[in-house]
């Protein structure tokens, strides 16, 4: 393996501290009570973590967050796969027109949907539930873009092999091209679920009861949690918002060694 | 075993020109074919449309005796080898060759054990666990075969499947195609450009040009009978050469036609024989194995001659070229078509 300069090296690690500072530091701040916070001093505690778990039902919203981030992920991927098989491999009438609608999609600014949405939801009885949560965001334009670009690039000849073969378009769809696409879908799963995550606006709108709460919306209550007058908690938002990070964290990291992999080598010659 | 009917096939892509102008073609079950002619004529579209990827506008396509341009590709029961290969990268070669067995619902240790026979036959059983990426470009193309006779299908169809090998490789595993075929008894519809491939492997071939049929014939039948002009001059190794029949002395009937002469049919010599013939200055001769090729200049215009190496002296630029008109064939000078 090539040997890197020390001064590169050491610039690469400068840079990387300096990224990881404020995620480190909310790590230790959370650790710390509140009292020794304001006071200037450090004094370990465990219990920012317990309250947010125990006291402010952290332990929930996590589970909200799981469930709504990963339906959302497994539907709009499943879905926007199945449009960027047809738009890449199948000639149909009005074909171009509904991918040119698609692109379209990703012109239009999020927030302009959100009336909309609500308004369509409400007089469906979906506000108030998972299903509010999840359905409008399952249909994805730009992951069906991107994934339409990427199979464009795997040779139809794998398609065409796999139909005499025998297989039916599901099939091929099912058994040639997710597995050949499995870095391109991977990276967008990650991308959803992390977008997901982290979205605020949508829950706030569309969920009123404290059970569906997502963590996003907890960690925005807990602001309102003063340990005095004027004053935020800031190691319970701390020890929140770490509960927060680590799940997509351990996400990334499990699914990090797929993103890089090149797996279409030696395909065709 | 099915044989193949073409009737009348015509093909035109959108907004491009029309690519098959009324090809008709009866192939007998087990027959070898092989389709041959230059880059675009039309020979890919053709192994495509009776693979059932693609559809014609015109024209019927009988498998089996049954009509089949609406059939699906897998419902053909034909089996194609591609130019490419097109193996799966993210399966082994076994799953590579029980892919279509695995498809058609065959338990998964009977297809196994399939693929490994057909492994055998192929002499890849030491690959059997690897991926195509870790394969040679041989390897390669005998896991496509692989894949192919799997699933025992009555016909095989390869497009252009030894282009992208060596030239030694080429020959090897051209043999071993022509063998499969006779163990098989199966019916191979074979593409190529390569006219040396098609005159070894065919029993009958089948020359295309800008989408038509010039000819389809035994090889020994296209090589000593040509429909055309373009036949003539597109199979054989150096190709015919054509030269103005007032040119040619003691040619009689050549008058007014163009007169085709295979190179091993002039006879290279440095003292003038019995006979007809004529004066020749060479400006370029090429060794191959116990020939050589010779490029002359001729009073009738540029002509090649091969001669055996043992008789050919190096330094010595004229020569005489002899040649009997029972070996010409004469061609009409407008059309082309063999008189």
């Amino acid at each position: 393996m090539k040997r890197e300069h020390p001064l590169k090296l050491a610039l690469a690690l400068a840079a990387g501290l300096l990224f990881l500072s404020p995620a480190l530091y909310s790590i230790v701040l959370s650790f710390q009570t509140a009292d020794s916070y304001y006071r200037g001093g450090f004094d370990f505690t465990l219990g920012n973590y317990r309250n947010a778990v125990g006291f402010y039902h952290f332990a929930r919203y996590l589970l909200n967050s799981v469930i709504v981030s990963s339906l959302v992920t497994l539907l709009s991927i499943g879905f926007s796969t199945m449009a960027a098989f047809a738009f890449a491999r199948f000639r149909f009438r009005g074909g171009d027109f509904l991918f040119g609608a698609v692109v379209a999609t990703l012109m239009i600014p999020s927030h302009i949907s959100l009336i909309p949405n609500y308004l369509t939801l409400a007089k469906a009885g979906l506000l108030d539930s998972y299903a509010g949560l999840v359905l409008p965001a399952i249909s994805n334009g730009f992951a069906a873009f991107f994934l339409r670009q990427y199979i464009r690039g795997i040779p139809k000849a794998l398609d065409e092999a796999a139909y005499m073969d025998g297989a039916t378009p599901l099939k091929v769809l099912w058994r040639v091209i997710v597995p050949l696409a499995r870095p391109a879908i991977l990276s967008m799963a990650l991308y959803v679920f992390i977008t997901e995550w982290n979205n605020y606006i949508w829950p706030l709108v569309a969920i009123g009861k404290e059970d569906l709460y997502t963590l996003q919306i907890g960690l925005a209550r807990l602001y309102h949690n003063n340990p005095g007058e004027g004053l935020i908690d800031w190691p319970l938002v701390m020890a929140a918002s770490t509960l927060t990070l680590l799940p997509v964290l351990a996400g990334f990291l499990l699914v990090e060694r797929h993103l890089v992999r090149g797996i279409t080598m030696g395909a065709v010659k | 075993m099915s044989g193949i009917s073409l009737r009348n096939i015509r093909k035109s892509y959108p907004g491009g020109p029309q690519v098959l102008h009324g090809i008709s073609l009866d192939i007998e079950p087990g027959e070898f074919i092989v389709i041959v002619g230059p880059s675009g004529c039309g020979k890919s579209t053709l192994l495509r449309l009776i693979a059932g990827l693609e559809a014609c506008e015109e024209g019927d396509i009988i498998i089996g005796g049954k009509r089949a341009n609406d059939l699906a590709p897998q419902d053909r029961d034909i089996a194609m080898i591609f130019q490419n290969y097109a193996l799966y990268p993210h399966m082994s070669v076994r799953e590579n060759i029980a892919f279509g067995l695995e498809l058609r619902g065959m338990k998964k240790a009977e297809r196994h054990a399939r693929a490994e026979a057909v492994a055998k036959t192929l002499q890849l059983e030491a690959y059997l666990d690897r991926k195509p990426g870790a394969l040679s470009g041989g390897q390669r193309q005998r896991v496509a075969m692989g894949r192919a006779m799997a699933r025992s299908s009555s016909t095989f169809l390869m497009d252009e499947p030894l282009s992208n090998l060596d030239n030694a490789l080429r020959v090897a595993m051209r043999t071993e195609i022509k063998e499969l075929h006779r163990q098989l008894g199966a019916t191979i519809i074979y593409v190529t450009h390569d006219q040396t491939e098609a005159l070894s492997l065919a029993d009958r071939i089948a020359v295309l040009k800008d989408g038509h049929l010039l000819q389809f014939d035994t090889p020994s039948a296209i090589y000593d009978r040509p429909a055309n002009r373009f036949v003539a001059g597109f199979l054989g190794t150096p190709p015919m050469n054509f030269l103005a029949g007032d040119q040619l002395p003691d040619m009689p009937g050549a008058a007014g036609n163009i007169v085709g002469l295979r190179p091993e049919a002039l006879r290279a010599s440095f003292t003038r024989e019995a006979g007809a013939s004529l004066p020749a200055k060479i400006v370029l001769s090429e060794m191959v194995g116990a020939d050589m090729i010779l490029h002359c200049e001729t009073p009738a215009g540029r002509v090649t001659a091969m001669a055996p190496r043992r008789d050919f002296t190096a330094g010595q630029e004229q020569v005489w070229l002899g040649y009997d008109a029972a070996q010409a064939l004469f061609f009409e000078a407008g059309t082309g078509a063999r008189i």
